[in-house]
């Protein structure tokens, strides 16, 4: 099973931290640097795990996450928020069967492939049933 | 008459990481578990068949009119509210959000009914908002014992706060003890 991940960051910085580290782990990994770039790909037919940071100026993640919901987009999808905020905004509440996790910064990029990789191996849809 | 046992667990962000955990620590134990996972659809059956291999409890995905038996964690899927009639029987009903969700752990948790020989227990997990403190209050007022994580091993100190916050907690425990607590509450197959 191909570990597809896709990085939506506005900091060009931590998306290639967590690239170089997902690509450790064998992920083919494709970048975005805002909500509006993350739909376009996801349109297109990325089904894997979406990294999303929170605060993005050009549509942020809780939006997008809004619309991946109204297009159907969040089938086949794994959402982990990835943010330096210490715990979520309350008016995101109606979101939060959509995400299963939320990674705040810091983070060691090493531990963040390894939590990617058990996802693929616990929970991805594609993933070989026993 | 021997007692029965019945745990009610409600997670959501982060919890898939912490059941794995918790889970991993959990022999088959002689109580039947109900586990409200907030989660999208499609992960449901990989959730199931992931904690079925790291526990020594079976753990399967509930339909409406299972009865819940002694050793089993009945994984509540996506979409459905699940009420538990007589203290016994999954109902699966109801897709209606309550607190933002469904299933919700208030609705599961609030149709437990107080009964002599059934030991009750009450777990919130990580996640962010309020599900599950109504309900876990409740089942306290009803007997059981009551469990939430702590700040420092949630994902999102968000449903435990709650939970605490009502006052109705017996045990504030990090996910490594929770699963401590549980072995030692709750009697084992022999």
């Amino acid at each position: 099973m191909e570990k597809r991940v896709l990085v939506v960051d506005d900091d060009p910085a931590v998306a290639r931290v967590v690239q170089r580290a997902l690509l450790q782990k064998e992920c083919a990994v494709e970048l975005a640097a805002n909500g509006v770039e993350a739909l376009e790909v996801l349109r297109q037919g990325f089904r894997g795990l979406v990294l999303m940071d929170v605060h993005m100026d050009t549509l942020d993640g809780w939006d997008t996450i809004s619309i991946m919901v109204e297009e159907s987009l969040i089938e086949g999808n794994l959402v982990v928020m990835l943010t330096g905020d210490l715990s979520p905004e309350p008016r995101m509440e109606g979101l939060k069967e959509y995400v299963l996790d939320y990674i705040t910064k810091p983070f060691q990029p090493l531990a963040l492939a390894e939590l990617v990789e058990s996802y693929f191996e616990d929970l991805h849809p594609g993933k070989p049933q026993s | 008459m021997k007692p029965r046992h019945l745990v009610i667990i409600g997670s959501s962000a982060g919890g898939p990481r912490i059941l794995k955990e918790l889970f991993s620590n959990i022999p088959r134990l002689k109580a039947g578990m109900v586990l409200v996972q907030h989660m999208p659809a499609f992960v449901n059956a990989p959730l199931t068949q992931s904690l079925n291999q790291v526990t020594g409890m079976n753990v399967m995905l509930a339909s409406d009119g299972d009865v819940i038996n002694e050793g089993t964690v009945h994984v509540i899927p996506s979409g459905l509210h699940c009420e538990i009639e007589q203290n016994q029987i999954i109902r699966l009903r109801g897709s209606e959000k309550v607190n933002f969700v469904c299933p919700a752990v208030d609705v599961t948790m609030k149709s437990i009914q107080s009964q002599r020989h059934l030991n009750l227990t009450g777990v919130i997990l990580t996640g962010m908002g309020k599900d599950g403190a109504k309900g876990i209050a409740y089942m306290k007022s009803i007997g059981a014992q009551t469990l939430a994580q702590d700040e420092h091993t949630s994902i999102i100190y968000g449903m435990p706060q709650e939970a605490a916050k009502t006052g109705q907690i017996d045990f504030i425990l990090p996910t490594n003890k929770i699963a401590e607590k549980l072995v030692e509450i709750l009697p084992h197959w022999h």
